[in-house]
């Protein structure tokens, strides 16, 4: 019974990584774009984007929260895991002990986030609040605060469902990128 | 126990998790967060500096230059210009002793301008570079590591993404940090060119080797083709930064666009490789800057502790010698660089030494320069090298253990340090092209 | 003698004139007049440069009790403190920076518009600081009149920004201080406005030859608050001496703003730079072609239930007291 509550609750945790880390990923696209328009919009026709600056920032927060879930769940949050795996030859049950604590002390820290976060989009959704120039360009804060917010809940849920199942193992190094196409 | 007790344990108690293998930005914020608790005496005053330091580290406009030019970075390895500039190399360098290493060397350096890490560098040049050299009886020690100590060109030579983190930390320009790296990194390549030489001449058994028989020529055209491509992308982004018609931000996006059209021009590209890059640049982005979010509480938590003014008032009480500073500085680094990525070391160290170097009226320019020398020489150690970790899970060969790898890097590492301390004793090296 | 901390923050380095200034006059001033009765000494912990607080952060920094003191840089929040865009509306009216400080000033003690917005960030507000004499325009090509700005592109930040509206064909590009000696040097723009003490500081006389003098106004930017639980907590002798010295530091600080803009101006001379004059009726044309931003900015107060029409007029009428007119009354629909 627990144990398919767990697998649902990680298929839908994943699934919401998945889905955040591919709308991430279209904003970088976006970023791409929006600054080569600024750039030609000025250089050519005088004309640039007022809030070319704005959006820059939007964006760079967004990439890193809208990612950030999938970061976790693919296990590649920067960390030096050498003395782990040295240590997963002797003792794999106590490195694996190791693992569990790491996680938990990780899911408090993202579950502090998302505490501190939450209340902090509920005012600025109500306040309106908004950072730029009036009459120049103008964004609201709340969105920003709903993905930060909302990622560092994925991201505890994320880091506690690895300390129920255990599974992250040890790898040299993580860079799929680099990795050769599967055939 | 006084606010500087707390901080100061704090930063033993950080790098003590790190090496027990917690995420580092998941020790930098924790430690952090239960130090400034304790050092006030106030659960909401931690939880208040948590929140204003995840809310206003990642928005930066600088930072957009993290996803735009890994974006690029990845874009031209997946287009081939790595390839296409090492051939274009190799051509003319396979009768000298050691002339392939020279030649990964040259390739390295023109392609780190178009690339912002190491981690590219080094699984392209693995992928090409040490496949021929064994072929030609190169000592396989000698191989990886040339490739290792090359790799590092990748976040030395801008762009790079070490040089946008420490500009951000010292509150320097990014596109300054930029022009500052291009003599350094020149330097190095000429320098592990001149080890190659060196070794070829005297410990001509480390580096093994044959003449080439086959000495094919390519037409100017196919040099052309081989090489325009990525010397167009460097034109744009350097020239653009160098002339100021383009922030970094700018450059980084107009980077990546042209590189984008390249790949599309070579057919070198699928909808799908596309679509992997995409994702890769988001997580690169996304750890990077949660890292860098971490970081910025941890330095705030030595700000609350009054860390940096305590240091300066004992430097000014003490009359520490700039040299002294320096060798602690540098063997601070290589200490970390052990365990610790280049990203981890200069978010780590520079808040504790940047109040020293200020109040020294040294050029923070430069001192960026030195730390990012600094703290890439990790790269080649063990037991946690990251650019020796690509080469070895790229090579996918087991003849070639990492230890091989480390033991081939070394030579390199040395170089580095050597270049590092010319870095440190003539800042006019890293100040020039500026003036 | 009872020990009081106060941590002092702001982003900005120690080499920033005002925070230079609040470390050589505004904290020796208060230990010495705290020193006259005996009873009470500070014990001051200056953080800056962003080794708490990012120049951006000082608001929420002192909200939040990060800083007991902080010296907040108002114009990077329009939207949680509207009213301090006071002078930044106003434009033409007055290159006084200690008219405009004492103006403001008072606004903020006689209107409880600016107090309520900085009581709502959890602080008190002690006083206000003016750095900046008049923003002009600095131009790479030989130019006589604002006329000649037509069609040009220039840089600029925040408010100012919306003054270019009032030129022809004239495009406002954004840039951070830092930027315009390259923006300027590469022909990215035509011309850029900053005040006089920045074009020293950054050499703008290498690449902008040509300063119009425009007038354009001394510009609030600066405030000093202060937290409102740690304010709570100060004994009475200590608030007084704070505000007072807080009014004595206003009226410094705009007068070394002063100061220092005269030996600019003449520095951009020596340097090669040329001023050139601008009649009345051309700054009179710029300003009547401008969109009234004054208004728009009394509009917002007045619907989120202040009383901007009044703040403008009794602003308006006490730089007028003070012997400075504008060239448009911008209480005027
Ligand atoms: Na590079
Ligand atoms: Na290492």
């Amino acid at each position: 019974m627990f144990k398919t509550a767990v697998a649902g609750l990680s298929k839908v945790a994943n699934a919401a990584a998945i889905a955040a880390n591919a709308l991430g990923t279209l904003v970088v696209l976006a970023l791409v774009l929006v600054v080569n328009y600024d750039v030609v919009a000025r250089g050519v026709f005088s004309a640039p984007f007022r809030g070319a600056y704005e959006v820059v920032q939007f964006s760079v927060v967004l990439i890193v929260f809208l990612q950030l879930p999938d970061v976790v769940r693919v296990d590649r949050l920067t960390r030096s895991d050498g003395f782990l795996n040295v240590l997963h030859h002797r003792r794999p049950g106590l490195t694996a002990s190791i693992r569990r604590i790491i996680n938990a002390i990780s899911a408090i820290f993202m579950a502090l986030i998302a505490y501190i976060v939450w209340p902090e989009f509920i005012e600025m959704y109500h306040t309106k609040d908004y950072f730029g120039v009036p009459g120049i360009f103008t964004a609201p804060w709340w969105p920003i605060k709903l993905v930060i917010a909302a990622s560092a809940t994925l991201c505890s849920l994320m880091f506690a469902l690895k300390v129920i199942s255990a599974q992250d193992r040890p790898h040299l190094i993580r860079a799929p990128e680099h990795d050769e196409p599967k055939t | 126990m006084t606010p500087i007790e707390i901080g100061l344990i704090s930063v033993i108690a950080i790098v003590f998790l790190i090496y027990a293998g917690v995420y580092i930005p998941i020790a930098l914020g924790t430690v952090s967060f239960i130090s400034i608790w304790l050092m006030r005496d106030n659960f909401t005053l931690a939880l208040n500096l948590l929140k204003v330091a995840v809310g206003d580290s990642a928005m930066e406009y600088s930072f957009a230059t993290i996803p735009l030019f890994t974006f690029m970075g990845l874009i031209v390895s997946k287009a081939g210009l790595g390839r296409d500039i090492y051939e274009v190399m190799t051509m003319r360098f396979r009768k000298v002793k050691g002339g392939i290493g020279m030649a990964t060397v040259g390739a390295n350096a023109v392609f780190a301008a178009v690339t912002g890490s190491s981690i590219a560098s080094a699984s392209v040049f693995t992928k090409v570079s040490v496949p021929q050299m064994i072929a030609q009886d190169y000592n396989p020690r000698f191989a990886v590591g040339v490739v290792a100590g090359s790799s590092v060109l990748g976040m030395i030579i801008p762009p790079s993404a070490m040089l946008i983190i420490y500009s951000f930390v010292a509150e320097q320009s990014v596109g300054d940090m930029f022009l500052a790296g291009v003599i350094p990194g020149m330097m190095l390549a000429v320098a592990y060119v001149g080890a190659i030489w060196f070794m070829g001449r005297f410990t001509p058994g480390f580096v093994g080797g044959r003449p080439a028989e086959d000495y094919e020529l390519m037409s100017g055209r196919e040099i052309a083709s081989k090489t325009l491509p990525t010397l167009g992308l460097i034109t744009v982004v350097l020239g653009g930064i160098y002339t100021g018609w383009l922030t970094a931000v700018e450059a980084g996006a107009t980077g990546a666009l042209v590189a984008l059209v390249i790949a599309l021009v070579r057919r070198s590209m699928s909808l799908k490789g596309f679509w992997e890059a995409l994702l890769e640049t988001g997580h690169i982005t996304a750890a990077i800057l949660f890292l860098i979010t971490a970081a910025s509480i941890y330095s705030r938590m030595l700000g609350l502790a009054g860390l940096p003014n305590q240091l300066q008032d004992m430097l000014a009480g003490n009359q520490s010698s700039f040299f002294m500073i320096m060798v602690i500085y540098v063997v601070m680094m290589l200490f970390l660089g052990t365990l610790l990525d280049t990203a981890s070391i200069i978010l780590i160290v520079v808040p504790l030494f940047l109040p020293l170097v200020e109040a020294m009226d040294l050029s923070l320019i430069w001192f960026g320069i030195i730390t990012v020398v600094g703290a890439e020489i990790g790269l080649l150690t063990p037991p946690l090298g990251i650019s020796c970790f690509v080469i070895k899970s790229t090579l996918n060969d087991d003849r070639i253990s990492l230890k091989d790898v480390f033991m081939g890097a070394l030579p390199f590492a040395f170089v580095m340090l050597i270049v590092l301390i010319i870095l440190i004793r003539f800042p006019s090296l890293s100040l020039a092209i500026l003036n | 003698t009872e020990t009081i901390s106060a941590v002092v923050i702001d982003g900005y380095p120690a080499r920033a004139l005002w925070v230079k200034e609040f470390t050589n006059f505004f904290i020796p001033e208060v230990d010495k007049r705290l020193a006259e009765t005996g009873n009470y000494a500070m014990d001051w912990q200056e953080s800056y440069g962003g080794s708490i607080v990012k120049p951006k952060g000082v608001l929420e920094g002192v909200q939040l009790g990060l800083g007991d003191i902080g010296i907040v840089t108002t114009i990077f929040h329009s939207s949680k403190l509207p009213s301090q865009g006071i002078a930044a509306v106003t434009p033409f009216v007055s290159t006084d920076a200690r008219a405009v400080a004492k103006a403001v000033d008072e606004i903020a003690r006689e209107f409880p518009a600016m107090q309520n917005e900085f009581a709502k960030q959890n602080q008190v507000y002690l006083a206000t600081g003016v750095v900046l004499d008049t923003y002009q325009v600095f131009s790479t090509k030989e130019v006589a009149s604002v006329s000649d700005l037509e069609g040009f592109k220039i840089a600029g930040a925040g408010m100012n920004l919306r003054y270019l509206e009032g030129i022809d064909g004239a495009a406002g590009v954004r840039g951070g201080l830092t930027d315009f000696y390259n923006m300027l040097q590469t022909g990215l723009v035509d011309a850029a406005q900053l005040w006089p003490e920045a074009a020293a500081t950054f050499k703008i006389s290498e690449v902008a030859p040509y300063m119009l003098r425009a007038d354009l106004g001394a510009v609030n930017s600066k405030t000093i608050t202060v937290n409102a639980d740690y304010w709570k907590k100060l004994p009475d002798e200590v608030k007084e001496t704070l505000q007072a010295v807080a009014l004595d530091y206003r009226d410094h600080l705009a007068g070394m703003a002063m100061d220092r803009a005269a030996a600019a101006a003449d520095a951009y001379v020596a340097a090669g730079g040329t001023i050139v004059e601008v009649s009345a009726e051309d700054r009179a044309a710029w300003a009547n072609a401008m969109p009234n931003i004054a208004q728009e900015w009394a509009k917002t107060l007045n619907d989120a239930g202040e009383q901007g029409t009044e703040m403008l007029a009794a602003y308006l009428g006490k730089l007028e007291a003070a012997g400075h007119t504008g060239v448009r009354d911008w209480t005027q629909e």
